[in-house]
């Protein structure tokens, strides 16, 4: 045997490495929910791709900035819209007037003032920042001709009155401005922070600061990432947790459920939902899963533009008249829990007095082969073509969304003698492809970004750059100017119910489902909250039980 | 002294019997071919593939012609079916828009906690509809569903969960979410609107095997509400969009078997000619063609077949079977050409050859007629052996995504579709790759059966 393996150099070795095992094993091998620490652990599918609350945009990233930091507003455990640093608020018409606390601090023991919002807006709005959300600040006066570049930043419609009082002015009145206020974009940064930090503000934990439940004490790029009770919080006493910490960040579904098998983790997976693999896993394991709405509705959208046979609304109806969503929705996709589609607008949002879908319900269209036929034929007289040329359908490579493409084709072949192609593209490319409107159908969805129906109602009205169809209408045009010109609640919702009516009845599009997150939890953890805009899941007001 | 001659006598002068007859043959003479079969048939490893080779064209080629079923038609109540020979189902009325029942709901009593509804089964339970009805709770904002396919063992083993009602006086649920005809147990809890019940009831439901009436008069089955049908066998099963294995294994086998032989019968061509040439005239011109022929090995073929795709402007959803094709005969064809040269190398100086050649012979009559016929064994086992390789290309291609396009099938691409229902559902996955497996043995047995057959040195060793 080598005697240099026996070298009093490398058993020094040997033995530090042994202890630093012996210091990194505790870490590690934590168990999901601790009562006595009130700590959870959870994993997450990457690390967040930028933390900066100003040009944040992913998912993750929402996440964790709605965990150490606040807005104006936020939403309590029952979902419901509070103050955050704001204490009191007055709105009227396009005025708005903010009174905040004056024990809101950041976590160096700063007062959050009202320059630190007058700073972040103007921030956001700044085209040399070019922040991808930034269309979510235009309801503030001037904020979109300040992004196009065609004014100063200072003309943007938000002033500090003193330290403690903000002014908003908005562009027209806009009725769910206070639900806005609680989203990322709208948190305070302040400036002189933000400036020390050369361009590295929020890229590592020495370069944040935090005026929100928790901050994050521990960043390990690609690894882990831990976030601690925040102790200078203003509402510091409704949070029970001490620790949420992510141990685990991998893309793997399988290895993230493998581990909250294990009991390494508290909730799995939160932010996205369990895949169909896992599902039938959680089922033979008995575990218990949750469902909640994660707010996306998914349709086809038609091409409307000129030169389209998907222009012609008698084609469209025609498929319109033998697709049932239900059938899509039970037996095709088969994931517990998925709404079949009826409407662009979901089920949870709310209009004026009750649930939008419940005042105002959805004309539901008549499954009628025979019809669907006479709409062909009259389609084809329209179009002059005595037969419907080839169409593509785009799609993402996404399983589910193959099977759907796959459905589609079968179905329209079969009831309409329509040829489809199965055009399926990375998600990258799919987004290329639809937004220089190359393709005939496609399949996709769309996010609240805000709580109000709006968010899904002005998809389509011809300026909307996410109206990838460029369906063109005045009619349905005016019914989004009305709704957008008033803060009057029931004139609002009554032009978006004609504009949920005109949708079905001109066949612009054909919803297929509203998606659901199946997920699965700790018994020990409760008040997680799920929600539809913003992070899909907080643990803010989540305690662990014994 | 005596001399002791031999005793001769008349006999032994007469002239010996012919002995020609002796000398015939008694087995009959055997050609090239007829030895190569008859070594062949001994081989009972080779012959086995020959059968299943035959087989396999003959489901192929008449599969289809026998097996009616529409490799397209997508059966959505029997996704992801396993192997059946055929089942019976009743009719039942459409599911139509089932009002369900509502009820005004009540307020929490004073004090009072949420208790758990009673629940029943509206009608009969079909694979189509599951119809729920409970009882109001006072209290309750929504009611949550589960639904589990083993009885709930405590609280948190409820199953899948259904659905939520939207508005407190919705007391009832249709599920029907891929029923199946096996027992299942339903779980309904109350809410308010944040917490849920600490009680809630379930019951177990076996739901019959159904069709809906139109269904029923879609398939020109008897459509009368409360008949009984025979659906049709699926001996392999179903896919994950319900149509029939077997149907598409046929229809797949088309596309998987026609590269698998015509795209080797090309550039086994080539090679041979190319090699040929290249053998028979030596000097520069083979030295110049063989670095052409390591030039074309060295090209990558996957990039080929993609910058083929593109450039034949072949769009996406459009199947990608001819640059294939064309990838596979321009870039595979050197390995032949390699082996043919070699040979005809060795040929041209066996004396019949030079002979030939002194005769005024010219080359293209002494390739074709003397040299490549010699060196017919070794492209024939190329060429049993190519196929195999072929058939797994397209295999790989299609199952990567670069091959057939949706609804067409091929084996590559229906393995590819089976590996995510693998752990469900495996027959899927089996058997298209049982299928290329056993063409894949089959053929590269076949072809060491014929190397063997062909190689008359071998003879010498038997």
């Amino acid at each position: 045997m080598n005697s240099d393996n026996f070298s009093p150099h490398r058993c020094l070795r040997v033995f530090a490495l042994l202890l630093c095992a012996l210091f990194a094993w505790p870490a590690v091998a934590q168990n999901g929910v601790d009562f006595a620490r009130q700590a959870v652990q959870i994993a997450m599918t990457g690390e967040p791709r930028n933390l900066n609350s100003i040009r944040a945009t992913d998912q993750l990233s929402i996440f964790y900035l709605e965990h150490v930091k606040e807005g104006l507003l936020r939403k309590n455990a029952r979902n419901e819209l509070v103050g955050g640093v704001a204490e009191r608020w007055e709105m009227e018409g396009t005025h708005a007037k903010f009174w905040l606390r004056r024990n809101a601090m950041w976590s160096d023991g700063k007062p959050v003032t009202a320059h630190d919002f007058v700073f972040a807006w103007r921030q956001v709005v700044n085209p040399e920042v070019a922040a991808e959300y930034a269309s979510i600040m235009y309801p503030v006066k001037n904020a979109e001709a300040i992004n196009a570049g065609k004014m100063p930043l200072e003309a943007l419609g938000v002033r500090a009155i003193d330290d403690y009082t903000l002014e908003v002015e908005l562009e027209a009145p806009t009725g769910y401005f206070l639900a806005l206020t609680s989203f990322m974009i709208y948190y305070p940064v302040r400036e002189d922070f933000y400036k020390a930090q050369n361009g590295r503000y929020f890229a590592d934990v020495e370069n944040m600061i935090f005026n929100g439940p928790f901050k994050i004490t521990r960043w390990v790029h690609g690894a882990s990432l831990r976030m601690e009770k925040n102790p200078t919080y203003w509402d510091a006493d409704s949070v029970t947790l001490n620790v949420i910490d992510t141990p685990y960040m991998t893309p793997d579904s399988k290895a993230r459920f493998n581990l909250f098998k294990d009991g390494k983790l508290a909730v799995e997976n939160g932010l996205q939902g369990l895949e169909a693999e896992e599902l039938r896993d959680a089922l033979a394991n008995r575990m218990r899963i949750h469902s909640h709405s994660d707010g996306t509705v998914f349709y086809v959208e038609f091409n409307h533009r000129p030169g389209r046979v998907t222009g012609n609304t008698n084609l469209r109806k025609a498929m319109q008249a033998v697709f049932d969503s239900q059938e899509l929705v039970y037996k095709v996709i088969g994931i517990a829990g998925y709404i079949p589609g009826r409407s662009l607008f979901p089920v949870y949002m709310n209009g004026v007095n009750d649930k939008f879908r419940i005042e105002y319900p959805v004309p539901q269209p008549e499954l009628n082969l025979e019809k669907a036929r006479q709409h062909l034929e009259l389609a084809k007289q329209e179009l002059g073509v005595d037969e419907i040329p080839p169409l593509a359908i785009l799609c993402d490579d996404r399983e589910i969304a193959i099977l759907q493409a796959q459905y589609f084709q079968a179905l329209f072949k079969r009831t309409l003698g329509l040829d489809i192609k199965v055009d399926s593209q990375t998600f990258k490319q799919r987004l290329d492809k639809s937004q220089n409107g190359n393709f005939d159908l496609i399949l996709t969805g769309w996010g609240p970004d805000y709580e109000d129906p709006m968010t899904f109602g002005d998809l389509f009205a011809s300026w909307n750059v996410n109206n990838k169809g460029r369906y063109s209408s005045p009619v349905y045009d005016s019914f989004v100017r009305t709704a957008q010109g008033t803060s009057d609640q029931q004139i609002r919702m009554d032009a978006m119910g004609r504009m949920q009516t005109h949708l079905i009845e001109e066949a612009v599009i054909l919803p297929s489902y509203e998606r659901v997150a199946n997920v699965v939890q700790d018994p020990r953890l409760v008040g997680v909250m799920f929600k539809q805009t913003g992070a899909s899941m907080v643990l803010t007001y989540a305690r662990v039980v014994e | 002294m005596s001399l002791n001659t031999p005793e001769f006598s008349a006999s032994d002068f007469a002239p010996a019997p012919n002995l020609v007859a002796a000398e015939r043959i008694v087995r009959p003479s055997l050609s090239y071919w007829q030895d190569a079969w008859l070594r062949l048939k001994k081989n009972r490893r080779a012959l086995c593939s020959l059968y299943i080779v035959i087989a396999l064209l003959l489901f192929t080629l008449l599969g289809p012609v026998i097996w009616r079923q529409d490799p397209a038609l997508q059966d959505l109540d029997a996704i992801s079916q396993g192997p059946t020979l055929g089942t019976r189902a009743i009719v039942v009325e459409d599911p139509g828009n089932w009002e369900g029942v509502r009820g005004e709901p009540a307020p929490l009593p004073p004090g009072g906690t949420l208790g758990a509804p009673t629940l029943r089964v509206e009608g009969i339970a079909t694979t189509q509809y599951v119809r729920l009805v409970w009882s109001m709770v006072p209290g309750a904002q929504q009611y949550l569903i589960y639904r589990n396919d083993h009885a709930p063992e405590s609280d948190q083993d409820l199953g899948l969960p259904l659905g939520t009602t939207l508005s407190p006086d919705e007391l009832s649920f249709e599920d029907r979410l891929q029923l199946r005809p096996q027992r299942y147990w339903y779980t309904v809890i109350a809410s308010d609107g944040v917490e849920e019940a600490a009680e809630h009831t379930t019951i177990e439901v076996s739901p019959q095997r159904a069709i809906t009436v139109s269904q029923a008069r879609e398939r020109e089955l008897d459509d009368t509400v409360g008949a009984t049908v025979d659906l049709p066998a699926h001996p392999f099963g179903t896919d994950y969009l319900g149509r029939d294995l077997l149907a598409r294994l046929m229809e797949g086998a088309r596309v998987s078997l026609f590269i698998g032989i015509v795209a080797p019968l090309l550039f086994v061509l080539v090679g041979v000619i190319y090699g040929g040439i290249s053998g028979y005239f030596g000097g520069n011109v083979d030295i110049v063609m063989m670095r052409v022929a390591d030039f074309v090995i060295a090209l990558p073929f996957l990039l080929f077949m993609i910058l083929f795709r593109i450039s034949f402007g072949i769009g996406p959803g459009e199947s990608g079977i001819f640059p294939m094709l064309l990838a596979l005969v321009l870039l595979r064809w050197p390995d032949t050409a390699r082996l043919v040269r070699g040979q005809v190398l060795q040929l041209r100086g066996e004396a019949y050859v030079q002979a030939a050649r002194v005769l005024g012979a010219q080359p293209g009559y002494l390739i074709f007629r003397h040299l490549l016929p010699n060196t017919m064994g070794p492209i024939l086992v190329t060429l049993t052996f190519a196929i195999p390789m072929a058939i797994f290309t397209e295999a790989f291609l299609s199952f990567i995504g670069m091959g057939v396009s949706p609804p067409t099938p091929s084996w590559g691409s229906m393995s590819n579709e089976g590996i995510r229902t693998m752990l469900s559902s495996p027959h899927e996955l089996l058997f298209p790759s049982i299928f290329i497996s056993v063409t894949v043995l089959a053929f590269n047995m076949l072809g060491d059966g014929l190397r063997d057959a062909l190689d008359s040195r071998m003879r010498s060793r038997e």
